[in-house]
């Protein structure tokens, strides 16, 4: 294995971890923010996908343009669930169970809904033409769009650590996650913040949609099929940890990506290995902070 | 009171349906309990064979049935699922009183029927699903099976690649394909078929992502470090895309032949990827909707397009071809009832079909249930006469149908 191809591997593996972080960081956001565990998630991923396909190749729009649609579209959606639906279940008893029941009832819903609307053939997405080349470097192959996909993950890195820690929203994003009661007895309005979050967290998955759509086939039935990958992502983060999401998926898509030179035929297997001994000795995920542990 | 109301309501109905199903009764009829799937990532398959099913029993039905009888077919959704599709198969034959089993994309889910159609001793003609044990390991006197399986597109590959070696010589061999049982025979058969055909190979790697894997990227990049001359590849549906997507900027394709001799060709790529889609890829399917050029393809395409506004899938030629074969039988026997008469009939049969070429006609193998075919394999060409598609195959090779049936050794080397 010489050096340059190690480099390229790194990179393949970036490209993966950069998609399931961009679902994950929604995904475990939610659940930070709200103790929700949005089973759907997925689902607004796939969302996002179909409607960035709408403006892009129906009616021929500009990618940006369609992306920040795909986006718009599964954040409202997002929005719409959280706010009629699941805001009607929180502080039940046995709440986690009504969780799961109602966001898979969602997954059922969106599937027949883009099969109703859009048919059961595979759809396709073009990506922009200044991003459909490749960038070539001393031997080393690697094709803009997935250096563009890479970048844009970093962005949204950045991005979200700035809003958490620097503006108000973010601080009660933090807040909320920590006592939502005293949030509410300072004056927040903690329901508000909740919808808005899911929003945001809803429409930040249904961009990656439309972001991933040009690399792979849309579909319907997607939204289940990612949500697996994201969660073992947001499990060995830790459950609701943010730059634990990162570091994890990071550690997922190398891992994934060397396996597969190494021994191609168990590479698989890896990740949920990794999922595996994360839970039986440090289910609070790797990069959960110690102190949950001596409770 | 509303209780009592919904009772009556409820007898009411039970009446209705009863005097409906004995209305029906009076009609001769054949009945076809089918178990396609109508969701998730092969539903496209399961709509575009009933559909065609439904063509096939329209047009039998217009000519006034088979001995008389009329086609009836009906279907359930299968949801892909084994164990459901057994209790589904089980009630279509106690309560719906079906005269044949029918379908199915998913080889679990044949499998799973076969067994059901061996106790019962219910005709189970199987379309779509490709595994080669259910007519060589598996095979039981009342299953027959009217669509190739992965053995015979495996033969037909090797013969290919022995071709391709006296005009470009390759050495070396690389396989992707989906971790399960499906993956895993393609290569299995390719390599046997190879070794049968005496034609030298080293391999260079075998990776094996997951069934409906989204992101390739390592995959591909492994690949190219191998440097395989050829890519056999066993993918189906989406994976295809996702694979072909992913893997086209890397410049895989100009590095290596992409070799897909399965599904690789059917038109669901074609359609999805349009110009996306790279030329020069050796691909073939079970049917093609531009081969053969005969006037019974073209029609049949042309008539699919007509009723569904798309064209057809490969999966949708096996059940209307599936549906012409009962009533093939029905008619040599002269009843759909006589379960045994009818095992006789279709053994042997031999009847035109829309993917026969000119001067061949496809029969079932009296000895392993199998359909035997003529097989093709072409380049991508650009070509935009069955739109959104525009590539479609073209160049084609075309295999003699008797030189890909399973030899003895095959079966003696797969014993149950």
């Amino acid at each position: 294995m010489d050096f340059s191809f190690i480099v390229v591997q790194l990179i393949s593996g970036l490209t993966m971890a950069t998609f399931l972080f961009l679902i994950a960081s929604g995904l475990t956001l939610i659940f930070g923010v709200g103790k929700v565990f949005n089973f759907a998630h997925g689902s607004f991923f796939m969302i996002g996908a179909y409607v960035g396909y709408q403006f892009s190749s129906v009616w021929g729009q500009n990618f940006w343009l369609s992306l920040l649609c795909g986006g718009l579209f599964a954040g409202l959606l997002g929005m719409v669930a959280e706010f009629f639906f699941l805001r009607r279940i929180y502080g039940r008893a046995d709440e986690g169970g009504f969780q799961i029941l109602l966001t898979y009832s969602f997954i059922l819903i969106l599937d027949d809904l883009v099969k109703l609307v859009w048919g059961t053939e595979y759809k396709s997405l073009a990506k922009p033409p200044a991003l459909s080349g490749a960038i070539s470097m001393g031997g080393i192959v690697v094709p803009t769009y997935n250096v563009a996909v890479i970048a844009i993950g970093l962005a949204v890195v950045v991005a979200a650590w700035w809003l958490l820690n620097n503006t108000r929203g973010g601080r009660i994003a933090r807040a909320s996650a920590l006592d939502r009661e005293m949030l509410s007895v300072l004056g927040v309005n903690v329901p508000m913040t909740m919808t808005l979050v899911f929003g945001i967290a809803t429409a930040l998955a249904g961009m990656t949609g439309v972001l991933a759509a040009p690399l792979r086939s849309v579909t319907p039935g997607a939204g289940i099929e990612v949500i697996i990958d994201s969660l073992i992502v947001v499990v060995l983060g830790g459950l609701g940890n943010f730059w634990g999401a990162w570091l994890a998926a990071l550690l997922i898509g190398e891992v994934n990506s060397f396996a597969i030179v190494l021994v191609p035929k168990w590479a698989t297997l890896f990740s949920y290995l990794v999922m595996a001994l994360t839970l039986i000795f440090k289910p609070e995920g790797l990069f959960a902070p110690r102190k949950v542990r001596r409770v | 009171m509303a209780s009592i109301r919904r009772i009556a309501s409820l007898c009411l109905l039970l009446l209705l349906t009863g005097m409906l199903t004995s209305a029906l009764a009076q009609e001769k009829v054949i009945k076809i309990g089918a178990l396609y799937p109508m969701t998730g990532r092969s539903g496209i398959y399961g709509m575009d064979s009933v559909a065609a099913a439904e063509m096939a029993a329209e047009e039998i039905n217009a000519k006034g049935g088979a001995a008389g009888y009329k086609i009836q077919f009906i279907n359930t959704d299968s949801k892909a699922k084994p164990d459901y599709s057994v209790t589904v198969a089980k009630r279509y034959i106690s309560d719906d009183k079906v005269n044949f089993l029918f379908g199915v994309v998913s080889s679990a889910v044949g499998l799973a029927l076969t067994e059901v159609s061996k106790q019962e001793k219910k005709i189970f003609i199987g379309t779509d699903h490709a595994a080669t044990e259910l007519t060589v390991q598996n095979l039981q006197p009342y299953y027959f099976r009217v669509s190739n399986n992965t053995f015979q597109s495996m033969a037909a590959g090797a013969l290919y690649l022995k071709e391709l070696a006296q005009t470009k010589p390759w050495k070396t061999i690389a396989y992707i394909g989906p971790d399960y049982a499906y993956g895993h025979a393609q290569i299995e058969e390719l390599k046997f078929n190879l070794d049968r055909f005496g034609v030298k190979y080293q391999m260079v790697g075998e990776f094996w992502p997951k069934l409906f894997e989204s992101d390739y990227t390592s995959y591909i990049t492994s690949i190219m470090q191998a440097k395989p001359d050829i890519l056999v590849s066993g993918f189906w549906g989406g994976d295809t895309v996702a694979f072909i997507k992913q893997a086209a900027p890397y410049g895989l394709f100009e590095k290596s032949l992409y070799f897909h001799p399965d599904a690789g060709g059917n038109y669901e790529l074609l359609s999805a990827m349009g110009d996306s889609l790279p030329l020069g890829l050796v691909l073939s399917a079970r049917h093609h909707n531009n081969w053969p050029d005969t006037a019974m393809n073209k029609d049949y395409v042309s008539k699919f397009h007509k009723k569904t506004g798309r064209y057809p899938t490969y999966a949708a030629e096996g059940a209307y071809v599936g549906v012409y074969a009962i009533a093939e039988a029905v008619k040599k026997v002269g009843n759909p009832d006589d379960t045994e008469a009818l095992v006789k009939a279709l053994e042997g049969l031999k009847f035109q079909q829309p993917e026969d070429p000119e001067g061949f006609t496809s029969y079932i193998d009296p000895a392993s249930h199998q359909i035997v075919q003529v097989q093709a394999i072409g380049v991508t060409v650009p070509n935009t006469a069955f739109p959104p598609a525009t590539r479609m195959l073209g160049q084609w090779k075309i295999y003699k149908a008797e030189d890909l049936l399973p030899p003895k050794e095959w079966a003696a080397k797969n014993k149950p």
